[in-house]
């Protein structure tokens, strides 16, 4: 009767955007007399902020500040297509649309400005709001001045249009799933180390502790990459220790309806996350951004069962690892079971699990 | 019967046994408190009666008549955050913001009551009230700074156990 | 100041914590009415009566929509992506799963709904069922789709997803030992706090404003107007702020419904999901079945896998498809295995229909692949970041569908997290990273897995 703590690692990776691309987004932007700017994009945002990093990603190229940039994704009248709010796309694909449809409009903020200025358009940058000659700051003019003057001077409604588009990846072979083009706009990576406490007497696994290592190619927003990998972290959790839409699995019975009777992670269940970010730029998204919103609940199941198998020694291959399995196999091990067959260089685990045990339409073996 | 709803006296018509959630959504207009699941089970409908935190959702409004509601359009506005409002933005603890009015009410009491910054505590008055998004990590750090106020609400803070590593561009 | 890369704050983050921010739900207009769905109560049986007659007539009832309302009943999310259709909108001579939606009343108050619903005379004749994804080949289940119990339509009317590469019966054979195990992850349900709802508005112009929460306007528009039969044009989705999704609310699970009853009834209608329907009728994560059988050497190289994975779509196919193909394209995880084997099949049950949610069709292969490398780790003595960082993926190695890799960071990865909790790599390791192959990293069994080809 005691506790045991043990660890256990995964490394995982996940796409940006669609499987097999094809997954347009499209964004259009408007400058106002004023300067302010108007980004009509159709991102949902479903709490993973698309609406901020799309308008940071439109500020920053535009070069005016953040908070010029109002972002508007309220209805597919005025936005046009975006495919929308999964599949990691977000920031990858819808973003790369409002990037193009920024750098269209900061060209034409450039070459009102050059006539005003009597400048050429390729020694102008606009930073923080003010069109700056390059290698002589002191000329200068607000970006509230430029769009007014084409406004009202040049009869001029300055705007610009982006769309994103990776062409279809097609299953050329579908006996091999050979494809004929990268399948993902990216691709990025993480691993997680987790350690857990498992209480041999109760078969409850408690999550001390996970460290978190992701490739996020650009963090545009650290502090949101942050809740999308402690947001993860903690959905992970669920699907490694609590959450099971039917408990008695293939049963349809005893399904949980209310939150009395299917267990979310609670504020209770949060354990010490630690998470580091990694920049490795990708070459096809904004800034060099990759998508990590839906792997960031990936990697903690897997370390969850190797951390438990390192605490008690059982391995439990189906999910969640409740207390019912963890105490079962524990058990099982006791009374001398839970052992792979060994046979030769075969080690098999779980045979009582394989459709070879359960079933006889199918098999399964690594002799065909 | 009359309730004081974010310091206005309104009469209500719906009848005695409707939840405080129903009336304050359909018939007062107050739409803050959200119907998450109508049961008392995840906290988003959470509001201050005579400054109890309540399940509005639970709260049959002939039993509350005559008192005082506060929602959280009642602890601040946009233009005048209370600290606790201004401590969510800071610290990043609402993502789809679905769960936060109950959640900024529910930590709002905890503090109001004398509540400390100590993790532990805050996730034992907080717990019963559900979070999909955050994980609630950045729910507890905006909760344990939260009194006081003044923040910076141009920015956001760093995460407390946050290393930022950047690699070589290729 | 710089925008990108800075802390700056949620875009919406006031609004959320004021209370100000509108989510579909917040939403009142004058004339509403509230709609309630008649479900399957049973889990496969045929409909062999539906008399909608009594239930019409129901003070406070304008209207009662069921599958003879829908101009086009079937329509495929992934039509697009070749996947046909196979769900109707509302269920009409047969139901598949317990929840499914058969009829929607639209009435001036829940309640008159409710009692509308419970006027809905309807008769099953129940049917056999199947529910182990394991027993779907054998020949005595259940028949629980017109298809069969599989999806039938990949490339070529392939009943199954292949990947094959290299040859894995000499992977075997120069195995020093083949490593085999079942990974089973559960379905599980998306929560997001905000449950299934839209509204639906007639204007005068003869439109159709529809305030939804999906995920994904665009997509969600292509589908209302294919069960609509018009064009774009005619219908205007309001939305873009959302409760949480998760991946459950790319279906369009409410709003073509809400949309037919608000057109038959000439009003306002507002469809929400109550806790309960979103626990037991809403879409859920597929639980998967998965077996590995992995071909591995003493020092720890991965010559080769073979997998099998049923993939347990419910009663439809919805995304699983499309699905079970991107769980097939990353199948070898972070890691550069020459030798592959790959079946998989979308299996039908009378479950609700799954779908896509969060790392969809990866979370299931990411935990399998890992816990069965922690398992090869622990039969073989192996370090577990040197046995990972030893087969992990560098630049130019092949994927599975021979795509070279540009910028993978498994190493990276793996660095970090040795180095933040103190687990000391030999040098060797240590000095690993993921620059292209070659020396000790590039053994003859990888020579033919380098690539510049296919970015």
């Amino acid at each position: 009767m005691a506790k045991h703590t043990g660890r256990g690692l995964a490394a995982i990776e996940y796409p940006s955007g669609m499987n097999q691309n094809g997954d347009p987004s499209q964004a259009w932007i408007k400058v106002k007399p004023d300067g302010r700017i108007d980004v009509f994009s159709g991102t949902s945002d479903i709490g993973n902020g698309a609406k901020t990093i799309q308008s940071q990603i439109v500020a920053e190229s535009i070069g005016v500040p953040y908070d010029w940039v109002t972002f508007d994704n309220s209805n597919t009248d005025s936005s046009p297509v975006c495919t929308g709010t999964f599949a990691s796309r977000a920031t990858v694909i819808a973003g790369n649309a409002v990037l193009k449809a920024a750098e269209e409009v900061k060209t034409k903020l450039l070459e009102i400005a050059s006539a005003e200025m009597e400048i050429g358009p390729q020694d102008l940058d606009i930073i923080d709001g003010e069109v700056q000659a390059r290698g002589a700051p002191s000329l200068t003019m607000d970006v509230a001045d430029v769009a007014a003057a084409a406004t009202y001077g040049h009869g001029q409604l300055i705007t610009g249009t982006g769309a994103e588009l990776n062409a279809f990846a097609a299953i050329t072979n579908s006996e091999t799933g050979e494809v004929d083009s990268p399948p993902h706009a990216a691709i990025s990576y993480a691993a997680c180390a987790a350690e857990v406490e498992v209480d041999d007497e109760t078969g409850i696994v408690r999550i001390v502790r996970m460290v978190q290592a992701y490739d996020v190619g650009k963090a545009i927003n650290p502090t949101l990459v942050e809740g999308q990998i402690e947001g993860g972290a903690v959905m992970g959790l669920g699907l490694g220790v609590l959450e099971d839409s039917y408990p008695y699995y293939p049963s349809p019975d005893h399904r949980g309806s209310h939150f009395g009777s299917y267990f979310v992670p609670g504020m209770e269940d949060l354990p010490q996350i630690e998470t580091i970010i990694i920049e490795n730029p990708s070459a096809t998204g904004p800034y060099g951004a990759k998508g990590i919103g839906e792997m960031a609940n990936n990697s903690q199941p897997p370390a969850i069962a190797a951390a438990v198998h390192d605490a008690v020694g059982v391995w439990v291959t189906e999910l969640p690892i409740t207390p019912e399995r963890v105490l079962r196999a524990l058990d099982a091990k006791a009374a001398g079971g839970g052992q792979p067959r060994r046979e030769g260089k075969h080690i098999v685990f779980d045979e009582e699990l394989s459709v070879n045990s359960v079933a006889s339409g199918i098999s399964w073996t690594s002799d065909s | 019967m009359n309730i004081t709803v974010n310091g206005d006296e309104l009469e209500v018509r719906s009848p005695g046994l409707t939840s405080l959630l129903r009336v304050l959504r359909d018939e007062l207009d107050v739409v803050g408190p959200k119907a998450g699941c109508e049961a008392g089970g995840c906290g988003a409908c959470t509001v201050l009666v005579d400054g109890a935190p309540r399940r509005s959702c639970l709260t049959a409004v002939a039993a509350i008549d005559g008192a005082e509601v506060t929602t959280v359009e009642g602890l601040g506005a946009a233009d005048d955050l209370s600290p606790v409002q201004q401590a969510f933005v800071h610290y990043y603890a609402a993502q789809c913001g679905f769960c936060t009015p109950g959640m900024v009410v529910a930590a709002t009491h905890y503090l109001d009551s004398g509540g400390s910054d100590d993790r532990k505590e805050i996730q034992e008055a907080l717990r019963g009230h559900v979070c999909r998004c955050t994980g609630y990590v950045k729910i507890i750090e905006a909760v344990a700074a939260a009194r006081g106020g003044n923040f910076d609400l141009t920015t956001t803070a760093e995460g407390g156990y946050t290393t930022v590593m950047t690699g070589d561009a290729k | 100041m710089k925008a990108v890369g800075a802390r700056l704050p949620r875009y919406d983050g006031v609004g959320h914590v004021t209370g100000q921010t509108t989510y579909v739900d917040d939403f009142r207009v004058h004339g509403m009415l509230w709609a309630k769905a008649l479900r399957s109560p049973v889990h496969h049986a045929a409909i062999t009566k539906l008399d909608t007659s009594r239930a019409e007539a129901v003070p406070g009832v304008h209207a009662v929509v069921t599958h003879t309302d829908v101009p086009q009943l079937e329509y495929g999310h992934l039509s697009g992506l070749g996947i046909p259709a196979d769900e109707p909108l509302l269920a009409k001579d047969e139901v598949r799963y317990m929840g499914q939606p058969i009829a929607l009343v639209a009435a001036e108050d829940l309640e008159a709904a409710t009692a509308g619903v419970a006027a809905i005379e309807i008769e099953y004749e129940e049917r056999p069922t199947l529910w182990d994804v394991r027993e779907a080949f054998d020949s005595d289940a259940a028949v629980v789709h017109r298809w069969g119990n599989w999806y039938p339509h990949f490339e070529d009317e392939m009943d199954r997803r292949q990947i094959r590469k290299g040859d894995i019966q000499k992977a075997f054979e120069d195995a020093d030992h083949i490593i085999q195990g079942v990974y089973r992850p559960a379905a599980i349900e998306h929560v997001p706090m905000e449950t299934q709802v839209s509204m639906v508005v007639p204007e005068s112009d003869g439109r159709l404003t529809i305030h939804s929460c999906t995920q994904a306007m665009y997509f969600s528009l292509g589908v209302i107007s294919a069960h609509l039969q018009v064009p774009l044009n005619k219908l205007k989705i309001v939305g873009g702020t959302v409760g949480g999704g998760f991946g459950g609310k790319v279906d369009t699970a409410s709003e073509t419904i809400t949309a037919l009853a608000a057109m038959k009834a000439g009003r306002p209608v507002k469809w929400r999901w109550t806790r309960e329907e979103e626990f037991l009728a809403s879409s859920t994560r597929a639980p998967w079945h998965m077996e590995i059988i992995d071909a591995v050497t003493s020092d720890g190289w991965i010559l080769g896998r073979k997998m099998l994975t049923l993939h347990d779509s419910g009663a439809y196919a919805r995304f699983s498809p499309y699905g079970l193909t991107k769980h097939s394209f990353h199948h070898t995880g972070a890691y550069t295995i020459p030798h592959l084997h790959f079946d998989g099949y979308v299996v039908f049950t009378n479950r609700v229909p799954t779908t896509a949610m969060r790392g969809f069709g990866v979370t299931s292969v990411s935990f399998a692949v890992e816990t069965h490398m922690s398992r090869i780790v622990d039969e073989l003595g192996l370090d577990p970041y040197e046995f990972r960082l030893k087969n992990a993926n560098r630049i130019h190695d092949t994927s599975p569908n021979r795509i070279s890799y540009t910028d993978p960071s498994t190493v990276d990865v793996l660095q970090s997290i040795a180095g933040a909790t103190g687990h000391d790599l030999a040098p060797a390791y240590a000095a690993a990273t993921r620059e292209p192959r070659e020396g000790e990293w590039l053994p003859d069994h990888l020579v033919d897995q380098i690539s510049t080809e296919g970015h």
